[in-house]
Order: C-alpha cells, then structure tokens, then sequence
C-alpha cells in the first residue's frame, strides 16, 4: 500500500500533423489505501493515465510518485503495482489457475506452491470461477475472462491496484453482483486503488474519490458526494446522472428586473414565485431567481437542474411557495417500473423529469403540463461545454 | 463464398461444374506431368531412356550411382552435406540475429526501424550479381572464397529478409498488453520475452525456420559463383552433371529429384504458414 | 510498545512496504531509449556487412577493374556511356522487360483462375489443392533441369506430344522465340501456385455478405467478379504481382539451366548478361554496371509499389 501522486503528465502520440495528445497536465493524488475512481468518456486519456502510473507509457513531462518516490526510473517490473488490463491480456497458453498465479510465481514473489495454491483458491472462489481453474482461458467466455483478470489482480500484494474498466464486460446483472464484492474489498481492504471507468454509477457507489477526465484533462477531483452536489463544470454535471441533468441556456439578470417577470407571467408564459436574491436566470421570459451567483448580470449561463429534483404540476393553481413553475407539453413518456420518466418540451428545449409513476397515471402525450423547478436544487454553468460553475 | 444451392442442379450448372473440373485437371497435369517425367526418367536405364517413353522396366540403380553407393565413387553426398550445412547455418544465423530485430520492429517505432526493414527487403529484391561481384573479389582476398563461413554470410541475403519481415509480423499480432501484464507480474523484459513471447510465436519461428531452409536450400546464384568445390550445393552440383561429353540423362533426373526432395518434404509441414511466409508476411491467411 | 487493535490487514507482505521502491534498480531514460537499438544492433551490422560490398561495387562503376587490368583505375562514366551505347544492353533489356511483363502477366492471370477453380469446392480440386505447391517449392535452377530434360528432343515426352499434334522439326529450345516462350513456361510453371495461392488465401478471407446479396440480386458472374471479387482481392494480388515482376526483372537460374542465354543472345536477360560480363569474360566492371542499372530500377519500381500496396491495404483495412 502506498500513495500515489500524479503530477503534471503530459503524453503526446504521434508524430508531425497527426500528433495526438493523450494527457495534457494530468495531477491528482490518490491517498494511501485510497479508492480512486477516473471516469470519463473513451478516449479522454484514462487508461494512458494507468499505464504511465505503471510505467508502460512513458510520459513526456511530469512525474509519478508512489509512496513519496518518483518512479521515473523504475521499471513496471519493480513498480509493485497490479493491473486489471481492460483487453484481460490473460496468457492464452496457461490454464485460469496458471495465470492468477503468474504473478506470486514471479521472480519478485516466488511464493511457496502451498501458499499460491491457497491464496488463488480463495480469489477465485470469492469471483465465482473457483470451479473454472482447470480451465484454458481461450475457453472461457468474456464475463469469465474478465474475472480471471481481476483475480491476477487481487491474489497479490502491491502497492496498487490499477483496474481498467474491470466491470465493462460483464452482463448487468454480473456486473451489480461485482460491484458489491468490489465494494466490499474496498472497504476492508487496505490497497490503494485506481479504478478506470466510463461508468458514472460505478464511480459513485466505489470511490473515495473521483477524477473526471476529459480529452487528457483533470476537470474535477472529489468526493462523490461533492461530484454530485457540486460539479466544477457543465461537462462533470452531465457525466452523472441518468437521465442526463437537463441544461436550459439562458441570461443572468440582477433581481431588480422582478417587473418584467411579472409582465412575462401575466402573459402566461410562465410564472414565478418571486423570491430575494441577487441574480435571476431568465431564458424564453422564464425567471428564476438565484442566490450568490459568481459572474456578471448579462453574462450568459446555463442552469442545470437533475431530472429527479423536478416534479410534475398538473392542472392549474399556483406553483408551491418557493418554485418556479415552466409550462410545456408532454413529448416522451417513458414508463419504467415504479418511476416514469417524462420528457417535457418546453419553448425550445427538452427536459425530462423522473417522477414516481403514481404521480402520474392518467398523462398523455402533448398533454400540457407544468415542471416545478426548485431554485436551490439548481446548478448554474457559464456557457458552453465546460462552462465554469458560477452557483455557489 | 456461399451460393445458393437448389435442390436439383441444373443442367447449365452440371455443365458449368464439368468444365471447371476439366480446366483444373489440365492446369495439375501441366503441373504435374514434369515431375512425372523426371521421376520416370530417373528410374530408367541407359538404354531405356532415349527408346521409351512410358514402358521400361523401373530401376532404382541411377540412385545408387549418384550417390556412389555402387562402389563408383561419387561427391553427390558431399554436395548435399554441403548444401545441409549451409542452409541450417544460415538459418541459424538468421534466427539469432533476425529475432531481437523483428521484436524491436514490431514493438518499438524507433528511429530508422522503417529504413532497417525496407532495406532488409530490398536485399531480397536486390538481383544477387550486384553483390556477389564485388563481394568474390573480397572472398578471394579475405579466403572465404568456396567455404561454408563464406557461404553462411552471403545466404543472409536469402534467410534475413525472410526471418525479419514474417517474425516481425507474427510478434505484432501478439497484443502487446501480454508483455505488459508480465512485467507487472513481475517478470524482467527479458524474462517475458523468453517465457511468455517465445513461446507463443513458436509455431511462427518453425514456419520461418522451414522456409529459410527451403529457399537457402534452393539458391543456385551464390553457391554458382562463389564456390568451386568444398562448398559447392546439391543445386549447382545438379547443372555440372548436365556439362560433360558423355551425358546421362537418367542420372541427371536421379540428381535433380533427390535435391528437389527435402524442400518438397518441409513444404508439407508448414503448408498453414506458407501464405505469409511467401508474402512476406503481407498476407496474412 | 502499546498493544492496540490494529485494522485487520488483508496484505501483511513486507513486500509491499513502499520503502521497497527505494531499493527497486533503476534504468535511466537514456538506457530506455536506447533498448530497441541495442536489439537491432546485430541486424545493422549485418546490413553493414552486406551493404559494404554493395558499396564497394557501386565504387566499380566507376572505375575500370576487369582480368585484363586488374588494378581498378577511374574512369568515370565510361562504364555507363560505354554500356547505354552497346546493342547488346539495350538487347537484354528488352529481352527483360518481355519477360517479366508476359510471365508476370500469365501468371496472374492462370493463378488467379486456378484460385478460383479452387475455391468452387469440387472433387478435382480436393485431390489436388496439395500438390498445388509442388512446383514452388522445387529449386528454379532444378526446375529448369527438368524441363530441359522434357525439351529435349532425345529423352523429353515434348517431342512426342509435338510431332502428334503435327508439328514437324520440332527442336526444342534451339530456336530464339520457342526459347523464350519455353523459358516463360517454366517461370509460369513455377511461380503461378504463387500467385494462386495468395489468391486463395485473398478469396477465403472475403466475406460472404456481399456475395449472397449479389447472389440474391441475380448478378452475372462476371459482373460479380469483376466489380465484386477483382476489388476486394486486389491487396492480395498486388503482394503478387509486386513479387513476381521484381523477381522476373532478375530473373537468372531459369534461364541459365535452361537456356544460357540463347541461342546466341535470344534469352540474355539482363543477369545473365552481367553474369557473362563479369564472371565468364571477367570484365567486373562492366558486369556491375549493369547490375546497378538494373537494381536502380528495381528498387524504384518496388518502392512505387509498395507504397501503393500500403496506401491500398490500409484504405481496405479502414472499411
């Protein structure tokens, strides 16, 4: 077990008109025994991050320290670091239990047959292929192969385990199933971890940490919690969540534009529940009032809200004190289970809404509905893809 | 390709079916009908071989004669000793120097990795005389001129090439993520290339071995011009048998089928590899 | 020291204490660059060694080196102006050209057949398709042996076969065109399982998909084969025909066994001509001069063509 600190990475592929920049100033440290998550979309640079922290990608600026050390020169062999190869690179001409053994046998290890035995039965016992070692691995199928590949993982010490997307093969149901036992070597295991994934639900339900990356860059680091509640930027809103956060583009006023807010409700559009604050956002003659917002009035923004803080108000009447009520019309109804999800068309844009299915058994399409949006649940972003977070 | 099959083919398809059968059997008796004929040729008498064509009683004793086991003294062995040892050497040689190449070709894009490949290829385009002339000059001065070492050294021409271009196309297909996950098992590179690479490109290895050894083995053009006796091959002794006054033709065929034997026999062998062998490792079946 | 309730360590190797790393050997940046070279090291000195005479030979060109004047004295371009004014270069490179435009062109087009043949599954083929290497893995210089032998009028089955069908005087390769057209026999006779079984390797590997929509779409089958088969199988058929022309332009063991050369000059390909030159009348010179023409082409057309075949193979790798 050691730390790990990433510090400025910087990788370039390719030569001449085709270079390609994998990592561009990557840092982040990961704290001893720490469960670090990076999630991002395929090609953000996630597993050039893994592989330069195990010193197969040479990076072409920065350092990688684990432990305090910087490892520069230290070759993967002597890294003491474990990894979880997205592709498995399982050895086809070993059997299951030769491979999981493969790195207790090394010649860094060279653990007593009786003592690989044990510790290889029991991995594999707790990842459901105990059953399997007698096996060649170009026979099993991919769900069992990842397995294998996690399981050359865990059977060993090391000062970290570098898992790269580990759970992308499997079938759902497999996958929730891995999930918790990971979660539960997390717990009470005591190895540092870095965890590539591009799934956001298996970033929050095992880190400790999450670093979102996005075309070789850092965008945020944090809890999970602090991910959700608080994303640096637009491009870390929309990685969490499904359905997506909806985005609606708009304006920032001062709040002594209350006037024309009402002029706008009368004229049925939309009306609000006038509120104190400094800022108001205001797109298609919807205000929103909002607190402590960190940029200019007329700058323009976009107001993020999650699908589950939105609920439904049907028939008319006055929104609930505090809410803001949007008028719109049912485009997609999407009944799942308990929850349906329902997408509203608003003036020019889409918002879904996830409400309790109860809440709405008798809506239609291009019925007409109101969405109450609650100021506090919402996020404000400057413009653009990654525009800053200026909402406290 | 898969067609449709009716159940009853018709009469054109019938048709179609016997023509295609007939064109393929006359391009396999083109084929064929020469070895026919030198097998036959090599087992018939002196007297038989300029009166018969087909009838003649057939006789293994051209064979004995070549290689001299009637008592008449014969260096058809020798040749043939000499054509082994400079065929395996120089595989041998290919191999030792032609693997670590083909690996850092395959795994590192170093500078002038591109140019050593092109110009290893270009050895194989190259016509030999380019070479061979100069280089009898520095035989004849070096005393390398019709020795086995001398002969090893120019086979390189044949065999490196070979050995370089198709290893490293085998070692490329071998995902590099396998080398990766050794060392971080713990293993050396040098541990993960013997333990885990070698192995699994073996069968690549004996193909390339086998082929380097046919083609060493079939080169006439070097072992013509730059041997005279010591060294000289099955390939070139075969052609001396056609000079002389008195030609036997039915030794000549013996001579030339038992040369034309050990590649025939390796050829079976790695018929799986032959299309990327012969290619180059441009096609890969 | 206190007795405390530790945390419950699943990992109690003193292998992972991170001090560890501080004892880890090192290799610096500079040896790690230089690992791919030090592996190719031996490669290159051999190269080296190859291409020293190479060099050396080129050096020859310019000079006057031959038995008759055994100190090599320089002389410029004398070796080129004297070859590009002699009949007898032009001859063999005609004579060359001829050669490896015709067998390269029947072989590609036999191979290309015969492949197709084979790929029909049919009982001829299944008895057969062993055999089809037969003649390539026989050595060119035996091969040509054996058709000689089969030439020949006393003891070949040519004969025979030629004065059945009526062809009277027949000589074998006594005169100039029949000379060449038997040398091209025996180069088609070799190397046409070359190029079929590329061919075949090209045409298992194309998929089905298109062939049943053509199939199902009524497609002739030489429409199908022409705009259907003819492109996917081109990268196969380029490696090919890449390798067939460059060796037919130094062509050598054929035509020596078969021919020497003639008569007269009628087969001199332009090998065999500075095989002449330099070893039979040992005029090194000249020899190599010729030889260095003919690999100036050789390696600007081979380098067209790859080129061409790495643009090809990557466009249908891309699809």
């Amino acid at each position: 077990m050691a730390a790990i600190s990433v510090d400025t990475l910087r990788k370039t592929f390719g030569r001449g008109a085709g270079v390609v920049t994998a990592l561009d100033d990557v840092s982040f440290d990961v704290g001893d025994g720490e469960f670090f998550c990076l999630l991002g979309p395929s090609g953000a640079g996630k597993t050039t991050t893994l592989k330069s922290i195990a010193g197969l990608v040479e990076p072409d600026k920065g350092a990688v320290r684990i432990g305090g050390q910087d490892v520069a020169d230290v070759e993967p062999t002597h890294r003491n670091l474990a990894m979880c190869f997205e592709s498995y690179a399982l050895y086809p001409q070993h059997n299951v239990f030769d491979n999981m053994a493969s790195p207790l046998r090394s010649p860094r290890l060279r653990m007593p047959a009786a003592d690989v035995r044990s510790r290889v039965g029991r991995i594999a016992d707790m990842l459901g292929i105990g059953h399997l070692l007698d096996r060649s691995v170009t026979q099993l199928s991919n769900g069992q192969r990842q397995r294998v590949a996690l399981g050359r993982v865990l059977v060993r010490p090391a000062h970290a385990y570098l898992l790269d997307e580990p759970l992308a093969h499997l079938d759902a149901k497999l996958r929730a199933t891995m999930r918790a036992e990971l979660k539960a070597i997390s717990t009470d295991g005591l190895t540092t971890t870095v965890y590539v994934t591009h799934d956001y639900v298996e970033a929050l339900s095992l880190a400790d940490r999450i670093g979102v990356l996005r075309e070789g860059r850092i965008l945020q680091v944090g809890t999970p919690r602090e991910m959700w509640a608080s994303p640096a930027n637009a491009f870390v809103a929309q990685a969490f969540g499904k359905p997506r956060i909806n985005m609606l583009a708009g304006g920032l006023r001062t709040s002594r534009d209350h006037a024309s807010t009402s002029e706008s409700a009368s004229s049925g559009l939309g009306r609000s529940a006038p509120r104190d604050g400094t800022h108001a956002f205001v797109a298609g003659g919807v205000e929103i009032p909002l607190r402590d917002i960190d940029a200019p009035p007329g700058e323009s923004v976009q107001l993020a809200v999650r699908p589950r803080d939105l609920r439904l108000h049907v028939g008319a009447g006055d929104p609930p004190p505090g809410k803001v009520r949007l008028d719109g019309v049912v485009y997609v109804l999407e009944h799942l289970g308990r929850q349906t999800e329902v997408t509203v068309q608003i003036g020019e844009s889409l918002v879904s809404v996830v409400a309790p299915r109860a809440a709405v058994p008798t809506l239609a399409l291009d019925d007409k509905v109101g969405v109450l949006i609650d100021p506090s649940t919402t996020h404000v972003f400057l413009s653009g893809e990654e525009g800053k977070r200026v909402s406290p | 390709m898969t067609t449709p099959t009716s159940t009853r083919p018709t009469a054109k398809k019938r048709l179609t079916g016997a023509v295609a059968n007939t064109a393929l059997l006359a391009y396999f008796a083109f084929s064929l009908i020469p070895v026919a004929f030198i097998i036959a040729l090599s087992l018939k008498t002196n007297s038989e071989q300029t009166t018969t064509y087909l009838s003649f009683t057939p006789t293994f004793e051209n064979y004995s004669t070549v290689l001299g086991l009637d008592g008449g003294g014969s260096s058809y062995l020798r040749f043939f000793g000499a054509s082994l040892i400079t065929s395996i050497g120089a595989v041998l040689v290919s191999l030792l120097i032609g693997i670590p190449a083909a690996y850092a070709a395959a795994r590192h894009r170093f500078k002038g990795s591109e140019n050593l490949m092109f110009t290893l290829l270009s050895f194989r385009f190259a016509p030999e005389l380019i070479v061979i002339i100069p280089l009898s000059v520095i035989y004849q001065q070096l005393g390398l001129y019709d020795t086995f070492f001398g002969m090893i050294w120019v086979l390189q021409l044949v065999t490196m090439p070979l050995v370089v271009w198709i290893l490293r196309s085998f070692f490329r297909d071998l995902p590099v993520e396998l080398e990766q996950a050794a060392l971080l098992d713990g293993y050396t590179r040098r541990q993960a290339f013997l333990k885990l690479v070698l192995p699994l490109v073996r069968p690549g290895i004996a193909a390339v071995c086998l082929l380097a050894f046919i083609f060493a083995w079939n080169n006439f053009i070097f072992p013509f011009t730059l041997t005279s006796s010591n060294a000289q091959t099955v390939t070139v002794s075969s052609l001396a048998f056609l000079g002389g006054n008195q030609v036997r033709f039915n030794l000549v065929a013996a001579g030339a089928v038992m040369a034309a034997l050990p590649p025939l026999v390796l050829a079976l062998l790695i018929q799986r590899y032959l299309v990327r062998g012969l290619s180059f490792g441009a096609v890969k079946d | 020291m206190t007795v405390t309730a530790a945390p419950a360590r699943r990992r109690d190797d003193d292998e992972v204490r991170p001090e560890a790393l501080q004892t880890a050997p090192t290799v610096s940046r500079r040896r790690r660059a230089l690992r791919p070279y030090l592996l190719a090291v031996p490669a290159v000195l051999l190269c080296v060694g190859i291409l020293y005479p190479f060099f050396l030979g080129v050096a020859y060109t310019f000079y006057n080196f031959s038995d008759a004047n055994p100190q090599p004295s320089f002389v410029g371009w004398e070796n080129y102006t004297a070859l590009f004014t002699s009949g007898s270069f032009w001859h063999s490179v005609q004579v060359t050209l001829m050669f490896a435009v015709v067998a390269t062109g029947v072989e590609t087009v036999l191979g290309v057949g015969v492949a197709l043949l084979l790929n029909r599954s049919s009982w001829v083929g299944r008895i057969f398709e062993r055999a089809l290497i037969v003649p390539l893995m026989v050595a060119p210089i035996i091969a040509a042996i054996m058709w000689k032998l089969l030439l020949l009028p006393e003891v070949g089955w040519v004969r025979p076969v030629a004065e059945g069908l009526g062809f009277a005087g027949y000589s074998g390769t006594d005169s100039a065109a029949w000379a060449f057209i038997w040398s091209v026999v025996v180069d088609v006779w070799i190397y046409t399982p070359f190029v079929a079984i590329l061919a075949l390797a090209g045409l298992r590997s194309l998929p089905s998909s298109p062939f049943e929509a053509a199939a199902v779409d009524g497609a002739r089958w030489w429409l199908t084969f022409r705009r259907l088969t003819l492109p996917m199988l081109w990268p196969y058929l380029l490696v090919a025909v890449i390798f067939r022309l460059m060796d037919c332009l130094k062509v050598f063991d054929i035509i020596y066994g078969l021919t020497t050369g003639g008569p007269g000059d009628a087969t001199t390909t332009l090998q065999i001509n500075a095989y002449l030159e330099a070893i039979s009348y040992a005029r090194y010179s000249r020899g190599v001069t010729y030889m260095f023409i003919l690999w100036i082409a050789v390696y600007v057309i081979s380098m067209i063509l790859v080129r061409y075949l790495n643009k090809i193979q990557s466009r249908s790798a891309g699809v």
